[in-house]
């Protein structure tokens, strides 16, 4: 039997190769040279000053070196802002995959039978379609010294002054996050609602007539069903938080106020792309390459085993 | 699958019907008899003329005032400065000009004083004298200085010139100076150290003189006696230092607020119950940007005027350049000679668009005008007041870093002010930002 | 039977506890959720004066006018962006999905050479930073003159690592190799079988990713505003920053409210389409099983 289906695949081998021919194509039409000149450039000085064109010269391991050289105050830049990412992303994702996770077993329970679903299932994705930049400019005027945030704590008494929220870390961090979670956790509860609903219907109808409880349920048929869907979840979550943009840059006008503790990697990459200091931003993007490579692996492998012992 | 590639398919369709109606309604005659410059071109010049802009101030008046010669066709390239994106299109446009075909190369494009010495002092514009741009007596010095690279070579004209004024409540200068007529207001604010000390009379009488910690920025650094970058290092210019003290000391004493110049908390300080005392800008400033002044209900129209302020400076105004490599070049001059020269298509900028125009003959006539006051200003005719300013107007020391350089302090500078970081975390910060963009630059 | 009773009427009480928590959940997410669309709303019947005055809210009356001015504005053409940003969004959404599905399957259901590889490859790439290759992806498009071509914005979603990854993933949760086995046809052909008996399989998961691939098309900015300069073939998000950076005379953040709006509607539509599709694709499923 075994050997039989293994001759099956031999004979289909060439459809596999011929299935996955589009996407390397297109890769290596579309992405492939533009990311070889990034890691590239990571080597060499190459920037432009005005419309004048200095170098490339190859400079060896020097944009790395640079990287790393505390400034005066003894601070390495681009570790702080890789702490900065990673916390406001933890800040925010941690409530996103929790919640989705609930709202996705609230929604596929049998028991529970919620109503309103339809409405619920398009609420909660809503602040996703809202373009990012939009999303960050209402949160601007909301959370402004003018705003109606201050208005109402002013109203409520319970602040003599004006709060000055992106005055400080705290806040800040805290609005980004928040952002961060509204946009994502209702994509999240999407991918995982369809992940249970892909799974086998008389799996759960089986552990009813078995007696198992909703917990029970949960932990011994959905979680472990689920998993590959979940290790995708947190994964490109991961990946995603890493690469946070948008939010923080329009919030903060790009410059990671207070003091660049919300300056994230991406947000340091773009000044010295908008700089078109080719060179740098290579350096960076290499650095953020091997940042999210490991800790991606590290989340897959500790996924991946943990799913398969089970 | 199917039924949902039908659903997209319909939907599009739909799109496109709601499309349609909106093409047909395109063709609009025009309203009234209005000037216009007959263009012209050149046997053998391109037919296609192609405009690098972020946005439509020119394309307006150029549609309503520059007749198009016949045989050239017009392309706007709009794109947006957001994300810096029109720098990053127009550069690349540039830097492949030489390989572009004759229809798709870059035959004009417009630039703000903050950036145009990237585009002068490149080799990719050209010359405009060459191409026949001589004339610039009319034209007001600063904006010829502002086109010309090192070497005083021009490569492009402005279309407007925009002296920029202190603006001031009329009911708050009474209150805290006595007055509120323009001379005496200007006598008692003609230099820093009044203009510090009637700040302080105006804290003590419960206003702000500034709404904005910003709004002091262009009188000095648009009058910089040193370029921000001198021998290959960051120096700030002795103003602008000067600017930080200042502001400094009146955000010690809560006498302006920390919000930018375009934050609503800067804005609310335009209506009627509003307790700013000055505000600085040009006409397009007072014109447009102070909405909420102008507003029939809140606002408070009427209660405003202006005049020079300690520093006779300007803000904004757009330029056009000329690329090198255009297959137009007539048509390129021509285009900039209508914009200085022609006195009837400058007339009708200053009547029509609410311009002051780069032509002195033109505004001159307008500021022995007794009949164009200005209502929002209590009838003050503004262009008087220009047209006395902008004859002390310098852009020098200008360098291809000085966008970066103002973005850069008053970014980090508002975060001092605001409490989010120490000074000299605000300078290191502000040196960072200009060393990622610009590594060469050494910083302190 | 008495203890069946007490056990169910228990049970019964329990879950309407859990209810109600479930509720007060649902409630305080969606006042969250909604709150930026409410002052969306609200800004969008504001006028510009009144929008610097800061936030309120309270709606004001300038609906209409600010429609009008967003409609007439001669800068933007409103139903030409949508259809244009449509047009895009949908047929690279439809490439990314497919040609991600298919990959996935490609790796799924065969063992070739070099699978291994393959498949590893394009995890690591995956983990690779969009914003990383936009700028050089630029610049290869002036250097060739593939400028304003849409086939620029829509062929590279053919390798989406991410959406592909999900698939993967996907398949390993509802597709065992059993499954594929048994939809094989001996001597058909395996285009045939992946088309006609393996997507609809996938029907939630092709919903789920064509609308994530789908708005993502739809509010990207950065690399149209790069690419598409000629006004004719703009896109939404560069229409709404065109508004943006209007000068003095016509900047009127009530126009840009209104647009912001307005386009999220055509959003809204499509996800509902889908939406439902999520739902169906489970139940026929089910009904097969």
């Amino acid at each position: 039997m075994k050997e039989k289906k293994e001759k099956r695949h031999v004979s289909y081998a060439k459809w596999g190769l011929i299935f996955i021919a589009p996407f390397f194509i297109a890769y290596i039409i579309f992405s492939l040279a533009p990311q070889i000149i990034t890691i590239y450039n990571a080597f060499f000085e190459n920037y432009r000053s005005g419309l004048t064109i200095v170098g490339p010269n190859f400079v060896g391991l020097r944009n790395f070196v640079s990287l790393f050289t505390p400034d005066a105050n003894g601070t390495i830049d681009i570790l702080k802002y890789t702490g900065n990412t990673l916390l406001m992303w933890v800040e925010g994702a941690i409530p996103q995959i929790v919640i989705a996770l609930l709202l996705a077993i609230f929604f596929t329970s049998y028991r529970l039978k919620i109503k309103g679903q339809g409405f619920f299932k398009a609420v909660i994705y809503m602040p996703n379609m809202i373009m990012a930049s939009a999303f960050s400019m209402l949160f601007f005027t909301l959370f402004s010294n003018v705003g109606p945030v201050n208005q109402v704590i002013q109203a409520m008494g319970w602040a003599d002054a004006t709060i000055d929220f992106f005055s400080m870390t705290v806040t800040v961090r805290g609005m980004i996050a928040l952002m961060n979670f509204l946009m994502w956790f209702g994509n999240t509860t999407i991918l995982l609602m369809a992940g249970i609903m892909g799974i086998d219907q008389s799996m759960f109808e089986a552990a009813n007539i078995d007696g198992a409880n909703s917990l029970q349920t949960f932990f011994r048929v959905t979680l472990p069903l689920l998993k590959p869907i979940l290790v995708y979840t947190i994964i490109t979550a991961m990946i995603g938080g890493l690469q946070m943009f948008d939010v923080p840059q329009v919030l903060t006008n790009g410059f990671g106020v207070p003091n660049r503790t919300t300056m994230t990697l991406v947000m340091y990459l773009n000044n010295f792309l908008s700089g078109k200091n080719y060179g740098m931003s290579g350096a960076v993007s290499v650095i953020l390459f091997i940042v999210t490579g490991i800790l991606s692996l590290i989340t897959f492998r500790s996924l991946r085993t943990q799913s398969e012992e089970a | 699958m199917k039924k949902l590639l039908a659903l997209i398919l319909a939907s599009a369709m739909v799109l496109t019907m709601l499309a349609v109606p909106a093409f047909a309604e395109e063709a609009e005659a025009p309203a009234e008899e209005i000037v216009m410059h007959e263009g012209v071109t050149a046997e053998g010049e391109g037919t296609v003329f192609n405009i690098y802009a972020w946005n439509e101030e020119f394309k307006g008046f150029f549609e309503k005032y520059y007749q198009v010669p016949e045989g050239v066709t017009v392309n706007w390239i709009i794109v947006p400065s957001d994300g810096g994106a029109y720098q990053n299109a127009l550069d690349e446009a540039l830097l492949n000009q030489e390989n572009a075909s004759a229809d798709d190369k870059v035959d004009m494009f417009l630039a703000e004083a903050d950036y145009i010495l990237k585009y002068t002092g490149s080799e990719l514009t050209q010359d405009v004298g060459a191409l026949g741009v001589t004339d610039f007596s009319n034209a007001y010095e600063y904006t010829v200085q502002a086109a010309s690279d090192a070497n005083g070579v021009v490569k492009g004209v402005s279309f407007q010139c925009c002296p920029s004024a202190l603006i001031y409540r009329r009911s708050i200068a009474k209150d805290v100076l006595g007055t509120d007529d323009p001379a005496e207001v200007q006598e008692a604010l003609s230099d820093w150290d009044k203009f510090a000390a009637v700040a302080d009379q105006a804290k003590e009488k419960g206003y702000y003189m500034t709404a904005s910690f910003a709004a002091t920025y262009r009188p000095f650094s648009n009058n910089a006696s040193t370029p921000w970058v001198v021998d290959g290092a960051l120096q700030i210019p002795a103003e602008v230092q000067q600017w930080i003290d200042l502001t400094d000391s009146m955000m010690e004493k809560e006498e302006s607020l920390t919000s930018g110049i375009w934050e609503d908390e800067c804005t609310a300080q335009m209506f009627a119950e509003g307790k700013t005392m000055c505000y600085f800008g040009p006409a397009w400033y007072f014109n447009f940007s102070m909405g909420n002044a102008q507003d029939p209900e809140k606002g408070c129209p009427g209660d405003w005027a202006i005049c020079e302020g300690p520093m006779a400076h300007f803000w904004g105004g757009t330029w056009i350049l000329a690329p090198a490599g255009t297959d137009n070049p007539t048509m390129v001059a021509d285009v900039m000679n209508t914009f200085i020269n022609d006195e009837a298509v400058c007339e009708e900028l200053v009547v029509n668009e609410a311009q002051f125009s780069n032509n002195q003959a033109v505004n001159g006539k307008f500021a022995e005008d007794p009949a164009f006051g200005v209502e929002f200003l209590g009838g003050q005719n503004a262009t008087a007041v220009f047209v006395e300013m902008a004859k002390n107007i310098k852009f020098e020391n200008g360098t291809i870093y000085d966008q970066l350089c103002n973005e850069g302090l008053q970014n980090n500078l508002q975060d001092f002010y605001r409490g989010g970081s120490t000074k000299d975390e605000a300078l290191a910060n502000f040196y960072k930002y200009i060393n990622e963009s610009y590594p060469e630059v050494v910083t302190p | 039977m008495n203890t069946n009773t007490v056990n169910s009427k228990k049970a019964i009480a329990q879950l309407t506890i859990v209810r109600i928590i479930v509720y007060i959940i649902l409630a305080i997410l969606t006042i969250l959720c909604l709150f930026s669309f409410y002052m969306l709303i609200i800004n969008s019947t504001r006028s510009n004066g009144e929008l610097q005055g800061g936030f309120t809210l309270i709606p004001s009356t300038h609906f209409i006018q600010n429609l009008v001015n967003a409609w007439n504005d001669s800068s933007i053409n409103i139903p030409r962006g949508m259809l244009n940003s449509f047009l895009i969004a949908a047929l690279s959404a439809i490439c990314a999905t497919y040609f991600s599905a298919l990959t996935a399957y490609g790796i799924h259901a065969y063992n070739f050479r070099g699978k291994k590889f393959a498949y590893w490859f394009i995890l690591a790439i995956m983990v690779i930073p969009s914003q990383v290759a936009a700028s050089g992806f630029v610049q290869i498009c002036y250097k060739f003159g593939l400028t304003n071509n849409y086939l620029m914005l829509i062929l590279p979603g053919i390798a989406s690592p991410v959406v592909f990854f999900y698939m993967k993933q996907y398949m390993e949760a509802v597709l065992p190799m059993e499954i594929v086995e048994a939809a094989r046809v001996d001597g058909s052909n395996e285009f045939f079988t992946f088309n006609r008996v393996i997507l609809p399989m996938l029907k939630p998961a092709l919903a789920v990713q064509l609308i994530f691939t789908f708005v993502a098309s739809w509010n990207n900015y950065f690399l149209p505003s790069l690419l598409l300069t000629k006004s004719e073939l703009k896109t939404v998000p560069i229409m709404i920053a065109q508004l943006r950076s209007a000068d003095y005379s016509k900047f009127d953040m009530g126009k840009v409210y209104m647009f912001i709006l307005l386009a999220i509607l055509p959003v809204v539509i499509v996800y509902l389409i889908l939406n439902r599709n999520i739902i169906k694709g489970v139940t026929s499923g089910s009904v097969k099983g």
